[in-house]
């Protein structure tokens, strides 16, 4: 079927064409409609000169001198203002990420003290691994023990007020050198991220560079913070991933069966889910129902933690979500918290999907609340899916529209598993980039935006990435869209070039490596630690580079700035809300090599973006004398 | 006798921000201020209106007041003269909602009330020495002015911006 | 100068003509204009009578003079009177009570009239109207009195707005159409789909596909209408509302070129020296094709008036012609736009449609896709002057053509 070229536009993914002209044929309002009367999006917004942090304003900054105002109300200049603006949005990214890491911390601890209802410790190595790194004693204790011991020292990671925050401690010495020389090695979570509130607040911290630094030091403690509990707390409750086989896009949604997807970020809600769709019971009463089983799918990062531990489809990622229900195929939306629209509500309306809101942060306008606690999980689990099997009868056949796209995958290489495929060592893989085989390394992640062609500036990049002997660790939404293109298979060293397809085809990997969700991209720093370590050099020094094609939320925002701050050359796709300042974009952009040995280039062609990257590899690799 | 004063957009310097709009919305409000406004139901109508020129231009758009309004011409019901100002003018109870006016306004700027079955426009916001929107604009991209004087401080700033590029 | 000897002599007292009126006093404060109206009242605004019908509206509200852009002074109009003939030899006119008036530049503007379409018998009943001049209107007001269904003969546009009126004052309506769909000159029957809805939604009854044969009556008028289905619809009143004929029956041997319509040039002048036509009378010439065209439409006869007026007042001002189609109106709270060219059957047009639950939309493109010639909206008719522009000044449409498809366009695309 051929579609008109405003459908074709919006997306590169076939089953989002079919979609949207279904949704066009049932009047349906998608994202990019509601993008498209947004549009003009407001410029002041765009440059980030608007400020709301008190009630003399709000103020904007005319980016024209010789008309409108060149300060707000307070005697703030563009600079200052665009400054506040940018670490507000890396606090709130921050947080969300942190949170996340402190809800795995909170399961833990409830686990260890045997108050879970539902949780195990899975991974002991790691447990261990980790009790160690915190300096926890471990001979003659319990797992369980350890466990408690380990929860208390992470939980107070998020609170804490002096001192330094763990994990800041796995990146190279130089690396920290660099950070405890800007004053930017974090001293606790929440602290940095209050600390930037209070910073922002009007009549306080009014100096662009210094504001700059303190965003900086917030974002080190999600990555190396917030961020990289939530990761390692996961593999010790869940398990740590190992390549497995899934597949991905709408195609996974099943006529059928009862369709469950579970969508947001944390495991702890879709691990139980997933373990409540085994249920026989809750299966026999779904194929009472008359559907032939229960299928869970993942929806965007929720999809990325299941996938990677247990090889659960994943059914799109963040632009996909309302098109999921469109389906007319799934009886339960399940979420939980960060990246659902609150659109999804009228749209369950018009179909027979329940919308399941399960977290007490996170309430939506048409979805029935059942509210999730850890202390009872699998119990609340049951139900959930029990609601979901029982409104299978409601489904309507005639609405129902799946696309029959579907892709391969292979998933979950978490660092561990990298070094398993590696024979245990990094060696192979410092061979291969002291050879050229591999040129760098590049980690591509972030989300969707409708500002840019789904998918394309995720997949045109990591595409030119791999053809030039980049090999990519992805994960988040970019890891969703190369899975549906087919870059997560080991044939597709194919579109490699000779060097990367000759390493991938010698280790059975694909050349593009499915790292895990967006807090998981603390596996990626985990990796270029390790790496830098081996060389004996600061991450900074190394041949690779990050890059956030289709970004759009505030943890994208603390994200770059982690990755940045971690020495490593980030590309953005979509354009900051910094321009109006010229001093905060010259130091996004410049200056901040001179203080963390990395920065940021905004390049909105993937094409042209890869090729940046390419070249700072190119140059990293002739400093190191490769 | 005086130039009528004109609303001019330089369309370069538009943020696409809405203040017009929203300005204009509350000068033509029961309360002319914005809470009230906000509360009136059925809300007021704007008259201007900031366009999306892909892929990157922002441009506001309002009643040019044609030499030869085509709306006037058009109108089925005699409903849309032109006042001693040189304002055109549509007299809500001459109109019938006919929407002739609509389909022959080239910019776009005739406004449907859909409550009331009547056309509305721009009205140069006759209670205001200068129109609502122009006054809202943070970056001036709306001027109101005569055309000798607008065309004038064009051609200065023209000739200022020449002069600077020579003299670097 | 006499009286009986003005320099601008116009035929025809509505919109064509008075719009030239107005024109010509634009420009020449002093020459003297007579406007010749065969209706007995001053200047109206035609399109309100069906108002008269409903109530909403007093005739006397109706009036041209004063409104709109008809202020000019010094208009001599001399109602109730009918011109028999013309001699453009002579420079002369002579009204059907003999009398003679001598003109310096005339201007024909007198419109058109209902078309009676012969196959239908009995139309002379009383009660039976075709709806054209404010007399018939208050004839029609006044039926409704004892009237309980009302038959419509004719799915056009004016058939629908005085079904309207007839609704306001409660009676039933029947809308017989021979087409497969109302408003079929305006558009194809898949475009009016959600207008169909809307007016069965309002409560008319609507029979398409089927006309009438004959119009049933005694001694009280109008009793009912047989159609060629074979059935009888009762009724007290019937409306006829079959397209017009321009009215020329004045000018035969007069030497003024008739071909359906009085032949005009690019500048609305008729074959001999200072005569003028505009209006429902005119030919003029359609902009996309350049074909001979005549429409009966307010607004057209209006702009090629003044344009009339304009070279009658020696300001020569090509006429940009006219598209077959350009309409607006709102029948039963569902606005449309239809202009240019919208049938589209066997053609090999680019044609783009776009339905929604409340619009549709349908742009029309030449066969090599390079121009806008004809759009539909319905629903949504945001920024439709904004295409007919396009269409009309034959504008590439190569910049912007996927916003036209998409109904985004805007006049910024315009402005440098």
């Amino acid at each position: 079927m051929a579609y008109n070229e405003n459908i074709l536009n919006k997306s590169i993914d076939p089953a989002v064409h079919q979609m949207l002209a279904r949704a066009e044929t049932l009047g349906l309002e998608t994202v990019w409609d509601r993008y498209e009367k947004m549009l003009p999006e407001c410029g002041f917004g765009e440059l980030g000169v608007c400020c709301r942090n008190c009630n003399m304003g709000p103020c904007r900054i005319s980016p024209f001198e010789d008309q409108g105002p060149q300060k707000g109300v307070c005697g703030a200049t563009a600079d200052i203002i665009v400054a506040r603006n940018l670490i507000r949005m890396i606090a709130g990214g921050a947080a969300a990420h942190s949170d996340h890491g402190r809800d795995l911390a909170h399961t833990l601890l409830l686990t260890a003290q045997g108050k879970s209802g539902g949780y195990k410790i899975k991974d002991e190595t790691k447990l261990m691994a980790l009790a160690k790194e915190y300096g926890i004693d471990v001979n003659g204790r319990s797992k369980e023990d350890i466990a408690l011991a380990l929860a208390k020292n992470v939980y107070a990671e998020f609170g804490k007020q002096e001192g330094y925050v763990q994990f800041t401690r796995r990146a190279p010495d130089k690396r920290l050198a660099v950070w405890q020389k800007a004053g930017i090695d974090p001293r606790g979570i929440d602290r940095e991220i209050v600390e930037i509130m209070h910073r922002t607040h009007i009549g306080v911290d009014n100096d662009p560079v210094n504001l700059i630094l303190q965003g900086l030091k917030a974002s080190i403690a999600d990555g190396w913070g917030g961020s990289m509990i939530a990761t390692e707390i996961s593999d010790v409750l869940f398990g740590t991933p190992t390549p497995t086989r899934s597949t991905v896009n709408l195609g996974v949604i099943k006529a059928d069966q009862v369709n469950i997807i579970v969508h947001g970020h944390e495991p702890v809600l879709s691990e139980m889910i997933m373990a409540a769709s085994n249920d026989p019971d809750l299966v026999s009463r779904a194929t009472a129902a008359g559907a032939a089983g229960i299928n869970v799918t993942g929806m965007c990062c929720t999809g990325n933690e299941l996938m990677m531990r247990h090889g659960i489809p994943i059914a799109g990622n963040f632009l996909q979500q309302e098109l999921a229900v469109i389906t007319g195929a799934v009886e339960a939306m399940i979420v939980d918290v960060q990246c659902i629209m609150p659109s999804l509500g009228d749209l369950c309306e018009c179909f027979h999907t329940r919308f399941i809101s399960t977290s007490p942060k996170a309430k939506f306008p048409g979805a029935v609340h059942m509210q999730f606690n850890e202390e009872k999980a699998l119990e609340i689990a049951k139900s959930i899916v029990e609601s979901a099997v029982d409104n299978f009868t409601n489904r309507n056949p005639a609405k129902v529209f799946i696309p029959d796209e579907k892709t391969d995958c292979m998933a979950g290489f978490s660092t561990e598993a990298i070094l398993a495929a590696l024979g245990g060592t990094l060696d192979p893989l410092l061979d291969a980039i002291k050879s050229g085989a591999v040129k760098g390394i590049a980690g591509v992640v972030g989300c969707n935006n409708p500002k840019i062609k789904h998918d394309h500036g995720h997949v045109a990049l990591v595409r030119e990435l791999v053809k030039n002997n980049v090999l990519v660790v992805t994960t988040g939404c970019n890891a969703i869209a190369c899975a549906k293109a087919g870059l997560m298979v080991p044939e597709a060293a194919n579109t490699a070039g000779d060097g990367l397809k000759g390493v991938c085809q010698s280790l059975g990997v694909p050349p593009v490596l499915h790292m895990g969700s967006c807090v998981d991209i603390s596996r990626i720093l985990t990796v270029c630690a390790a790496i830098a370590n081996a060389l004996d050099v600061d991450i900074c020094d190394l041949p690779v580079a990050g890059a956030a094609p289709e970004w759009m939320s505030e943890k994208a925002v603390s994200i770059g700035a982690y990755v940045v701050s971690s020495g490593i050359f980030t590309v953005l796709g979509t354009v900051p809300p910094v321009l109006g300042s010229p001093l905060v974009t010259n130091i996004l952009t410049h200056a901040a090599n001179d203080v963390v040995g990395a920065a940021f280039a905004v390049e909105t062609d993937p094409i042209k973006g890869a090729g940046l990257m390419i070249a700072h590899i190119e140059k990293k690799r002739q400093a190191l004398g490769l | 006798m005086s130039q009528p004063k004109e609303i001019f957009v330089k369309t370069d310097r538009c943020m696409g921000c809405r203040s017009c709009i929203i300005a204009c919305a509350v000068a033509h409000s029961e309360s002319k201020t914005l809470f009230g406004a906000v509360a009136q139901s059925p809300g007021p109508k704007n008259r201007v209106y900031v366009e999306w020129v892909a892929p990157d231009k922002k441009v506001p758009i309002v009643c040019r007041q044609c030499e030869d309004a085509p709306c006037m011409y058009a109108c089925i019901s005699g409903a849309i003269s032109r006042n001693e100002k040189g304002i055109v003018v549509t007299d809500p109870d001459k109109c019938i909602g006919c929407w002739t006016c609509v389909m022959v306004c080239p910019y776009g700027v005739i406004g449907r009330n859909l409550e009331t079955r009547k056309a509305y426009r721009c009205d140069r916001c006759p209670d205001r020495d200068i129109p609502a929107c122009v006054s809202a604009c943070p970056t001036g991209a709306l001027v109101y002015d005569t055309v000798p004087a607008y065309s004038g401080a064009v051609r200065k700033q023209v000739s200022q911006a020449l002069s600077k590029a020579e003299g670097e | 100068m006499t009286a009986d000897d003005s320099q601008y002599m116009i035929v025809g007292g509505c919109a064509a003509g008075m719009a030239a009126a107005h024109a010509i006093r634009e420009h020449d404060r002093q020459g003297t204009v007579t406007v010749i109206s065969e209706e007995p009242c001053a200047p109206y605004f035609r399109p309100l009578i069906p108002f008269v019908i409903s109530g909403k509206n007093q005739w006397e509200q109706m009036a041209l003079e004063g409104c709109g852009p008809y202020t000019g002074s010094n208009i001599f109009v001399r109602t109730h009177s009918r011109v028999a003939s013309v001699n453009p030899a002579a420079r002369s006119v002579f009204l059907q009570d003999g009398t003679c008036l001598g003109y310096q530049k005339i201007l024909f503007a007198t419109g058109s009239r209902p078309h009676m379409p012969p196959d239908i018998k009995g139309v002379d009943a009383s009660g039976v109207f075709a709806l054209r001049t404010l007399a018939h209107a208050k004839a029609m007001a006044q039926r409704v009195e004892q009237t309980r269904h009302a038959v419509m003969l004719g799915g056009g546009l004016l058939n629908l707005k005085t079904a309207f009126a007839l609704l306001e004052r409660h009676l039933k309506v029947t809308l017989v159409v021979y087409s497969p769909e109302v408003l079929s000159q305006l558009m194809a029957p898949e475009d009016a789909l959600l207008i169909r809805k809307a007016l069965e939604n309002a409560g008319l009854t609507i029979k398409t596909g089927v006309s009438a044969t004959g119009i049933l009556s005694d001694s009280t008028g109008v009793t009912g209408v047989t159609l060629d289905d074979g059935s009888h619809l009762a009724c007290q009143m019937v409306c006829i509302g079959k397209g017009v004929r321009p009215n020329v029956d004045y000018l035969e041997n007069s030497g003024i070129a008739l071909e359906n319509g009085i032949v005009t040039d690019r500048y609305t002048a008729c074959n001999l020296p200072d005569t003028f036509a505009a209006g429902d009378v005119a030919i003029t010439h359609e902009p996309i094709s350049g074909a001979p065209i005549s429409t009966a439409l307010w607004t057209n006869a209006v702009e090629m008036g003044r344009c009339a007026g304009q070279n009658m007042a020696g300001i020569k001002t090509a006429y940009t012609g006219t598209f077959g189609i350009l309409n607006a109106t709102q029948v039963a709270d569902e606005p449309f736009v239809s202009m240019g060219v919208v049938h589209t059957e066997n053609s090999d047009c680019q044609v783009f449609r776009q339905a929604t639950k409340t619009t549709y939309r349908k742009m029309v493109f030449d066969a090599d896709g390079t121009r806008l010639i004809g759009a539909v909206f319905v629903g949504d008719i945001t920024n439709a002057g904004l295409y007919r522009y396009v269409i009309r000044e034959r504008l590439p449409v190569s910049g912007f053509k996927q916003q036209i498809i998409d109904h985004t366009l805007n006049y910024g695309y315009f402005m440098r």
